[in-house]
């Protein structure tokens, strides 16, 4: 294997692969930027332009014009941030409790809270939505988050990375004194750092693409999140291609920074989890 | 283990604190400030005791206790046209100094789920828009406000300045249940450079599917790299072609469904005829690019579309103009509109009215509609009508109005979507060629008698 890769000739094969495999993954991000760059009436001209032969940010302005999309950018952050710290909180608690803890009952009610993976969010929008209206909380930041706090998800990840953990790290220390919240503050969470930034990865990600509940628990554009924002610029019959790929790669501009940031995580992720975000 | 549990009850009540903090603070604030006013009116009233009595007379005169907030959800304004709603809403809040119009928007394609959302955890909005084929299953549930009594309280209200086919539109069981907004009327476009390139004649008033056909063959052969017609083969316009052939898909009282009688099938075959005849791109042809994008781009002779287009193919590189749809045994063609509608259940129906009236029927409202180009008013004034046909392109503007006179209603149901679903499908088939028309349509009319029941 090691030999035949070394040839010149399966090298350049090898790249022209991946070339070709990079590229489809690439082309439509540079399209976006492209289009996000036209005027509205040169964006479906054939022969398609690649580059622009007007290149203009109007469509950026005219965005900031029709939407509080500096608010909307505030509003992401507020969500994303807040939901990814307290998918860390509940999520490694819960995993405590569940890979540490022995009491009747428990396997059976992580098998329970598992299951709730399967339901999908279509099906609680609405008894969620009265449950939010009953608290005072449509149109609030705590609206928006707290349903994306609590999940399975995040308690099965975590779990899992914890029941890795050898008990004996644990045991001395409660030989030495140490209650369980010493051990959790102070053994596991420290030692399962790369679970807990896989986790803030995702739960990052999740909330910061989530669209159909935010949508639905706001309709103050003060409190939109960028998703929902993005949404009101297709129009019913007519969307300007170019105002939405200037809101894409407003949206996209942030995660792609964590994304280059956290790079490391996301591969450990996607090896961990199984699952590609 | 005690300490532990400790930590959680101290946690979660911690929390719930917290929490329950950030929901109450607004409701207190909202409370003093009520308060507030309450303070400044009864000093008002006795400055008022002590000075002149002019000013005493002044300050009657506005009779609505405290001011009004409404919600407006709507469809139709984002994004283009919010701004436009704005300075309408700046103008009625003048006129209505103590109503306040607050606007949710959504777009059309989450709109709807959102509405049923908002009604069933029960936060509607006051006042929202609805279009005709989503009207019936909002009235037949009954969360519309009848709108007549109000009407009919109001001296000023005057029911013939609205188009009556508009008006009756939104009626349901002889109660008026929402105000027409604006309407649209389909069309046939056409690029008139390839017409002139194939040295044919412009599309006529009176034209036949046939005559179109023959005509979208010349201009393909005249015209590298375009497409004849198109018109595109689903529910919408399968309804409208089937009434150009005399089809009627139930019989009057609703009681059979008719969609497999030979008019029908024959109006489905003449839709056909374009794929089959190679006139009209399929779907595989196009390519997920829209019909509307490709009349743009010149790839396209004719197309049948809405008049909302007009906008879109502004600044088209080509001569274009419009006409009426074609037709078969006779003309028929889409007519749709969009009304306002007041939510059962809200706490001010006197000040939602005043809207409603106001964003059907305000002279000032319509000068904005139709300077900007938002759809047409639905109201029955030369004033506007003259306004509208004065400005261009289409040069043909009279061609909108001239449509009217065929106007057809779509079928309604109280399961609407269900019968959009299940006629779509049918017909998705027959352009697939998996089932012949009759095929097709018979399969139709057993899915469609069992919504029905």
């Amino acid at each position: 294997m090691q030999k035949r890769l070394s040839s010149p000739i399966m090298k350049i094969a090898l790249y022209a692969v991946l070339i070709v495999v990079a590229a489809t993954m690439f082309v439509p991000f540079l399209w976006m930027i492209s289009t996000s760059l036209k005027e509205n009436q040169f964006v479906l001209s054939m022969p398609p332009e690649f580059f622009p032969a007007a290149p203009t940010l109007e469509s950026y302005q005219q965005l900031l014009e029709l939407l509080p999309f500096g608010r909307m950018i505030v509003n992401s952050f507020i969500v994303a941030i807040s939901v990814t710290i307290g998918q860390i909180i509940s999520g490694s608690m819960a995993a405590y409790v569940f890979a540490r803890m022995e009491f009747r009952g428990r396997d059976v009610i992580f098998l329970a809270y598992l299951a709730t993976l399967m339901i999908p969010s279509q099906v609680t929008i609405v008894p969620l939505f009265i449950l939010m209206r009953y608290l005072g909380w449509i149109n609030t930041y705590q609206g928006i988050i707290s349903p994306m706090v609590f999940t399975a998800f995040g308690t099965f990840l975590l779990r899992q990375s914890f029941l890795t953990i050898p008990k004996d790290l644990e045991e001395a220390a409660f030989i030495d004194g140490a209650s369980h919240w010493t051990v959790f503050w102070k053994i596991i969470m420290p030692v399962s750092r790369p679970a807990l930034a896989t986790l803030a990865v995702f739960a990052f990600m999740q909330a910061w693409n989530a669209y159909l509940w935010p949508l639905f628990v706001t309709n103050d554009e003060n409190i939109m999140t960028l998703p929902v924002g993005l949404a009101l610029l297709h129009g019913r019959y007519l969307t300007e291609w170019n105002l939405v790929m200037a809101g894409a790669v407003v949206t996209i501009v942030p995660m792609l920074i964590i994304y280059l940031m956290a790079q490391d995580y996301f591969v450990k992720g996607v090896v961990t989890s199984g699952l590609k975000g | 283990m005690k300490k532990t549990f400790a930590f959680v009850i101290v946690f979660a009540l911690l929390t719930s604190t917290l929490l329950a903090g950030c929901a109450g603070e607004p409701e207190v604030i909202t409370e003093t400030i009520i308060e507030t006013v309450v303070v400044t009116e009864v000093v008002e009233q006795e400055v008022i005791v002590t000075e002149e009595v002019i000013i005493e007379k002044e300050v009657e005169v506005p009779a609505e206790p405290e001011d009004v907030t409404l919600t407006y959800f709507t469809f139709s304004a984002a994004p283009d046209h919010l701004e436009d709603l704005d300075e309408m809403i700046a103008i009625f809040e003048a006129e209505h100094p103590k109503i306040h119009i607050e606007v949710q928007t959504a777009t059309w394609d989450d709109y709807f789920t959102k509405l049923q959302t908002l009604i069933a955890g029960g936060e509607a909005p006051d006042i929202f828009e609805l279009n005709y084929e989503n009207f019936v299953s909002y009235a037949a549930k009954g969360v519309l406000l009848n709108l007549e009594p109000f009407a009919q309280a109001d001296p000023a209200y005057d029911e013939t300045i609205y188009y009556p086919r508009a008006l009756e539109a939104f009626q349901y069981n002889e109660m008026q249940l929402g105000m027409p907004e604006t309407f649209s009327t389909v069309v046939l476009y056409y690029n008139k450079d390839a017409f002139d390139a194939a040295g044919i004649d412009y599309p006529a008033e009176n034209w036949t599917w046939d005559e179109a056909k023959e005509a979208g063959k010349a201009i393909m052969a005249a015209n590298d790299g375009m497409w004849g017609i198109h018109s595109g083969i689903q529910f919408w316009e399968f309804y409208k072609k089937a009434a150009q052939n005399n089809c009627e898909f139930f019989n009057d009282d609703q009681t059979e469904v008719l969609i497999n009688s030979p008019e029908c099938v024959a109006a489905l075959e003449t839709m056909l005829s374009l794929l089959d005849e190679g006139v009209m791109p399929s779907n595989e042809e196009m390519a997920g690019v829209s019909d509307g994008d490709m009349f743009t781009n010149g790839e396209l002779g004719m197309l049948v579309s809405g008049i909302w287009m007009f906008t879109a193919f502004e600044n088209a590189p080509f001569n274009w103009d419009i006409q009426v749809e074609p037709g078969m045994e006779t003309q028929a063609t889409h007519f749709f509109s969009n009304a306002v509608n007041v939510f059962a259940g809200t706490q001010n129906p006197d000040a939602a009215y005043e809207w409603v009236k106001f964003f059907t029927s305000d002279p000032n409202m319509a000068e904005i509609r139709i300077n900007t180009g938002w759809e047409l008013p639905t109201l029955d004034n030369p004033e506007y009508v003259a306004g509208y046909l004065a400005q261009s392109p289409p040069d043909n503007r009279q061609a909108v109005f001239d449509s009217l006179q065929y106007a057809i209603v779509p079928p309604v149901i109280e399961r609407q979507n269900e019968m959009t679903d299940a006629v779509g499908a049918a017909l998705e088939q027959a352009v697939l060629g998996i089932l012949t028309p009759q095929e097709a349509l018979d399969q139709a009319k057993i899915d469609v008698e069992a919504l029905l029941n």
